[in-house]
């Protein structure tokens, strides 16, 4: 127990660096990296004092020290991340806004892609050498090696196009469709709150492609995470004794599957970190209208102050994410502190 | 060790099919002539489905898709092979040296931590948008991506052989610290960073796609795969599939080859995970 609680003192420590490491990373990139913004955003045309008035407006004119010394105090004194270069609007309302939609998104596409992957994972493992395992093999394959946008265009294609089980991919709800009242701001949870079972089934309807788009294209990881951990368990004295004991095979493969919670957790961990900014491009084939398109919108714009609050939100996001990744896997896992 | 993988890949029919399609897409790409100029859009035939002229048909400014695919090839693959050898140069000697016992390993891993705890995918977007559309960022923009992994592999390699006899023996004849490192350690971590650099390669294929369908780094009329699959993505939903669906097809089939070649290299070296 002492171990544990010393490792965990340590995440803690840890903290602040990491927080500080991001700060300075997202200030870095826009104005450490080689590039001036400015002459970006102005164009090869632009006269030398229109150049000088977007430095100014965007603080590069002034040394580095300084820029990130009122960079710094923006964040901490005034609480902001500043306001968007194009449409003035606060950086920190346009996140608040689009954040939900895109954590909606990101959590029922993991849901659907631990489910599916560690499904296939098990079959695999279980029935090793046989044609669940080929099967399995086949779809990881497929899966892993189809970008995910694309596999989005073709789900649109056949479902939407050709078998009309899916709506058009306009977004979360119908054009004629009005969302629900604003409570979480993510719609198909605003539905039920709202107890508007039409609405739901409407919005749900819109999230199924993107979905099973999210969920096929990163269930591989699961698949193959979970086959290599439950081909070692169905082999270990544990399950060998499990069914001399005479239980079920369903308990059986359940007590296996203990062995694999650990790196399937983790990998949940990863990945839900990496798909708020990895999800962008599935959200924009399906106009989903969550952060990840805003943020491509400001990356292809320039819109420094969004890139950087993105960037901002998401790496502190990411070291929420794995601070609360390793407090589970320590509290599931007493091996764990004992390295 | 070269010559031996060298022999060894040509008696390896799953190796060779991989290589063979990968080279056989550079092959089109770059030596046989197109039917249609790929960056001369054609406004008489636009969204012609696939037919004797067009053999994939026209995209809504009539541009040639048959054409495009293969003009791709010319700058997807190697754009995808540079950002990877990038890689490699910068994570193999980082990893050489994170898998000794120096002060430097620590802090390598340590560093290394911290920047794979962001989303990776995410910063080389902002960096190649940031420092200018060049094919150039997007090669910096792979690396980004791709080095971690090889500083992890070459690591975790480097750890496992460093206690072997033949390193123990090389430094007992006086071999210096740099020597074993280069002579003893570095080629035996050969395989496993060639199978994982076309695993890196693949990878590259579907980030310089994301990055082309976005927009950022390669951009219309320049032909890449990404901007023809997003130069389709508003038609597929209307039943014109071909524009977005034969670059599709190509960048599954190039990640399919380079993950075939990867499966291949670690039979030959003798570490198949089954």
């Amino acid at each position: 127990m002492r171990h544990r609680t010393g490792r965990v003192a340590k995440r803690l420590v840890f903290i602040p660096v990491a927080v500080f490491i991001v700060i300075t990373l997202a200030f870095g990139l826009v104005n450490v990296l080689p590039g001036d913004p400015a002459l970006l955003i102005a164009g090869d045309l632009a006269s030398d004092e229109r150049l000088a008035e977007i430095r100014a407006e965007l603080g590069t004119d002034k040394p580095i020290p300084q820029r990130y010394g009122e960079y710094v105090h923006q964040l901490f004194v005034e609480r902001s991340l500043g306001d968007s270069y194009f449409t003035k609007r606060s950086i920190t309302d346009e996140i608040i806004q689009r954040f939900p939609d895109t954590l909606e998104l990101v959590v029922l596409g993991l849901l659907g892609a631990v489910l599916y992957g560690t499904l296939l994972g098990v079959l695999s493992s279980y029935f090793r050498r046989r044609w669940p395992d080929r099967v399995s093999r086949l779809s990881v394959t497929i899966t892993q090696s189809i970008p995910d946008f694309f596999l989005g265009l073709l789900l649109i294609y056949l479902v939407f196009y050709k078998l009309g089980w899916a709506p058009a991919p306009v977004g979360r709800l119908g054009l004629l469709d009005l969302p629900p009242e604003r409570v979480t701001g993510a719609v198909i949870l605003d539905t039920i709150i709202a107890r508007d079972w039409g609405l739901l089934r409407t919005a749900a309807h819109h999230a199924m492609l993107p979905v099973i788009t999210l969920a096929l294209f990163y269930s591989s990881h699961f698949a193959k995470t979970s086959r290599a951990v439950l081909a070692r368990a169905f082999t270990s004295e544990q399950v060998e004794f499990a069914r001399a004991c005479g239980l079920s095979e369903m308990k059986v493969v359940g007590y296996a599957f203990r062995e694999a919670r650990t790196p399937v957790l983790t990998y949940v961990g990863i990945l839900f970190a990496a798909l708020f900014g990895g999800a962008a491009i599935v959200e924009t084939v399906f106009a989903w209208g969550g952060i990840g398109p805003w943020a491509i919108e400001a990356m292809t714009k320039l819109d420094v102050p969004a890139i950087q609050g993105f960037i901002l939100v998401v790496g502190l996001l990411t070291l929420l994410v794995y601070l609360v990744l390793d407090l589970v896997v320590v509290a599931l896992d007493p091996r764990v502190s004992y390295e | 060790m070269l010559g031996s993988l060298g022999r060894g890949a040509l008696s390896h029919k799953a190796l060779t099919v991989g290589l063979a399609v990968i080279g056989g897409i550079l092959v089109v790409g770059f030596f046989v002539p197109l039917p249609h100029d790929p960056v001369q859009p054609n406004p008489a035939n636009t969204l012609a489905p696939p037919d004797g002229e067009f053999w994939f048909g026209t995209d809504r400014s009539g541009f040639d898709v048959f054409s495009r695919v293969f003009a791709s090839a010319r700058l997807d693959v190697p754009l995808a092979l540079a950002g990877t050898l990038l890689s490699i140069a910068v994570g193999v000697p980082a990893g050489l040296l994170a898998g000794t016992k120096s002060r430097w390993s620590e802090a390598i891993m340590r560093g290394l931590d911290m920047f794979q705890s962001f989303p990776l995918l995410v910063l080389a977007f902002a960096v190649v948008a940031l420092t200018g559309n060049s094919l150039r960022n997007v090669v910096f923009a792979i690396a980004l991506v791709n080095a971690p992994r090889f500083v992890r592999l070459v690591r975790s390699e480097a750890l496992s052989l460093r206690e072997s006899r033949f390193i123990e023996a090389a430094t007992a004849i006086g071999a210096s610290r740099t020597r074993v490192m280069v002579r003893h350690l570095l080629p035996n971590t050969l395989g496993v960073v060639l199978a994982q650099a076309s695993l890196a390669a693949a990878h590259a294929i579907i980030v310089i796609a994301g990055l082309s369908f976005l927009g950022i780094g390669i951009s219309p009329p320049d032909a890449s795969w990404g901007v023809m699959i997003r130069a389709g993505s508003q038609n597929i939903a209307t039943g014109q599939w071909w524009v977005s669906l034969f670059p599709g097809a190509m960048v599954f089939c190039t990640i399919v080859a380079f993950n075939v070649v990867a499966d291949g290299v670690h039979r030959l070296i003798g570490r198949v995970e089954d």
